[in-house]
């Protein structure tokens, strides 16, 4: 059923997923957890003879999962390396996401700037830790929606590009 | 109920406190009325009501808390009563007053008892006369020593110096010997002075292992007013409750009695109506000391109920339509033990900073003796505009030890996924030998969580392999159809965007 890749705290797990009747077999590393599906977002793994029961839930190239009341936030790294809220899609580019809801640390842009691909254009920080939100398309910044210190969703553009064509 | 108490009733509240006052209206066969803003538009209190309003924009000046709006509200829908809930605009002297020009009635205290409790200073002297004892120190500020010294020999070592502008524990000296007390008093008042502009303060018996413990009473307009036992809510965090639990471990039947009869002639010497909430320090040695007296239902209310089988919020609304109490102090007892989590949307694992976004999955535990009053689903959007508590989990079990055990197994199995919560701080907080122990004291979280347990880390391969599963599966069932979202579906749950797949039972 294929390979997954996932970001927890910057560090990079793969997994590969075996469907096996109702239940899913999957190899992390030398580990290897037996995992059912119960309901949406439920799901069931035995771990040392005892059945816990797990949520997770996707949104936005983020799945958050909670085992025993553990809360673990894991990303999906995208092709480009850009990670993300907003731009599931790629038709989204001109319009610069936070990457998980946080606080504005610094903006590194004003309106009026040209940015290039990749370049860092405003730095959120969000479970201890500022993360980077890079330009996906060059483009003129068209507008900035936040001030430094405020709190961002996943769903407000923080930056707002005209892209050049 | 063959003759209805009121016709319909406005809950001028929102979230989990406006949905347990709905639930109260629909046991009595009573209509009610929500009020929502911009930010709650079809949110889970909204719908729970019969009818509901809407009272404006986000912040709560424009709505929750515009009293000309709640009551125009009330009126629209032909409301004969409201209830305030918790915060907004509960204690708020001004809203029953406008509630009686209106010809509305308001369910809870006279405006002249909230009044005299919302003045710490004015409600302490009217304590003092009816007899109830008070941390013992000084009841004014000086500037001489020797009137410090003299208070301190009078209260008794140690003491604390605090200061009278005071917060956060700047300006504030405990003194455990009588040498020490003029270096502390200079500096308490250095200290204050400089983090308050204000070098006044005041001395007072410093109470080493404190407990907060309060009592539950209930005052009608015949005159009867009873105490229905205590909750202990030693386990704060910035001053804020986040496990309560009653009995408490640390009264025998006499302190009981005592305290429950000392909260009784507080809430007569306020002429108290309705459900209110009389605050006790607690020490060591069984010592205690009236701090307050709140004028409303409390967040914490439900493990009175689990333990004692009463409906606190319907003795509310029968008291202010003019009944008699249905409870009598003598058939009053506590049936087993309850504990209380809450669950605000906070980041447990850094410094409870608030946590905001969308609920991307929502599921409640069940089962016998387990409660959850909540105020959000799947697709709520937690944001900044209000208080963040999104739910409260209530376990009911025969001892404290079975119930400590239910509260983490209900922990486990409520499910809030896409903003951060505390629930693995309150599992480490109840694992906790000391916790196990009693030893609840209202400095627990300082004296022993600065060490956190939890190594999440080995964890992180789980994760992984259940969120690769998820993406496999997530698209699928979404494809499929049917089928509730939860362990045990109830209505709430599928009203919320991820209402579809299987159910653990079939």
């Amino acid at each position: 059923m294929g390979r997954h890749e996932y970001l927890i705290d910057g560090n990079s797990i793969e997994t590969t997923v075996e469907k096996k009747g109702e239940m899913y077999s999957v190899v992390v590393g030398e580990e290897t957890f037996d995992i059912r599906p119960i309901s949406s977002g439920l799901f069931a793994v035995m771990v040392d003879g005892r059945k816990k029961t797990i949520g997770a839930a996707t949104s936005k190239g983020t799945t958050y999962v909670d085992i025993d009341s553990m809360l673990i936030e894991l990303r999906e790294p995208s092709e480009d390396g850009f990670g993300g809220g907003g731009g599931d899609s790629d038709a989204v580019k001109d319009k610069i996401f936070a990457p998980m809801p946080g606080k504005i640390v610094k903006l590194l842009v004003e309106v009026g700037d040209t940015v290039e691909v990749k370049q860092q254009t405003v730095i959120v920080e969000a479970m201890k830790m500022e993360n980077p939100v890079l330009a996906r398309a060059k483009g003129t910044v068209k507008a900035v929606n936040f001030a430094e210190g405020d709190q961002v969703d996943t769903d407000t553009p923080i930056i707002e590009l005209e892209l050049e064509e | 109920m063959s003759d209805k108490l009121f016709k319909k009733i406005l809950v001028a509240n929102r979230s989990e406190i406006a949905v347990r006052v709905i639930n109260a209206c629909r046991v009595l066969g009573i209509s009610s009325v929500a009020v929502y803003s911009e930010a709650d538009r079809g949110s889970k209190h909204s719908q729970a009501a019969d009818e509901a309003v809407f009272v404006g924009p986000p912040p709560p000046r424009e709505s929750y808390l515009d009293i000309d709006k709640i009551i125009n509200a009330a009126q629209e829908t032909g409301c004969d009563a409201i209830h305030p809930g918790y915060g907004f605009l509960a204690e708020n002297p001004e809203l029953p007053r406008a509630c009686a020009k209106a010809g509305i009635v308001f369910i809870g205290p006279s405006p002249e008892a909230m009044l005299l409790m919302g003045n710490k200073i004015e409600s302490r002297i009217k304590m003092v006369d009816a007899g109830v004892p008070l941390i013992p120190g000084m009841t004014a500020s000086a500037v001489d020593p020797a009137v410090f010294r003299e208070a301190a020999e009078k209260a008794g070592y140690p003491v604390m110096i605090k200061a009278a502008a005071g917060g956060g524990g700047k300006g504030m000296r405990v003194v455990y010997e009588p040498d020490g007390l003029e270096d502390a008093l200079a500096a308490a008042q250095r200290e204050a002075l400089n983090a308050f502009n204000d070098d006044t303060v005041y001395l007072e018996k410093y109470i080493a292992n404190a407990r907060h413990i309060e009592f539950q009473v209930l005052a009608d307009g015949h005159g009867n007013c009873i105490h229905i036992f205590e909750r202990e809510c030693s386990i704060q965090r910035r001053h804020q409750k986040i496990v309560e639990e009653t009995p408490s471990v640390a009264l025998d039947a006499d302190l009981r009695t005592r305290m429950g009869e000392t909260a009784v002639a507080v809430a007569k010497a306020a002429d108290y109506l309705s459900a209110g909430t009389v605050e006790f320090l607690v020490d060591e040695n069984g010592g205690f000391y009236f701090l307050e007296m709140n004028t409303r239902i409390q967040v914490e209310h439900p493990i009175t109920e689990m333990v004692t089988g009463t409906d606190l919020v319907v003795e509310q609304i029968r008291i202010a339509a003019g009944r008699q109490l249905s409870l009598k102090q003598s058939e009053l007892s506590q049936r087993g033990h309850a504990i209380e989590c809450r669950i605000y949307a906070e980041d447990g694992e850094n410094n409870f900073l608030p946590s905001t976004g969308k609920i991307h999955h929502y599921s409640e535990p069940t089962g016998p003796g387990v409660r959850v009053d909540s105020g959000v689903m799947s697709g709520t959007e937690i944001t900044i505009d209000y208080d963040p508590i999104m739910a409260k989990l209530i376990v009911h079990a025969p001892d404290r030890d079975s119930a400590i055990t239910k509260m983490i197994d209900a922990l486990h199995d409520y499910k809030v996924l896409g903003v951060k919560t505390s629930k693995n701080f309150m599992v480490e907080v109840l694992k906790h030998p000391a916790f196990r122990d009693g030893a609840t004291y209202t400095n627990f979280i300082e004296t022993h969580m600065s060490e956190r347990t939890t190594n999440v880390e080995a964890y992180h391969s789980l994760a992984a392999a259940v969120a690769s599963v998820a993406s496999l599966t997530e698209r699928q069932i979404a494809s499929v159809g049917g089928g509730g979202e939860t362990l045990r579906s109830t209505p709430w749950q599928t009203l919320g965007s991820w209402e579809i797949g299987d159910s653990i039972n079939g």
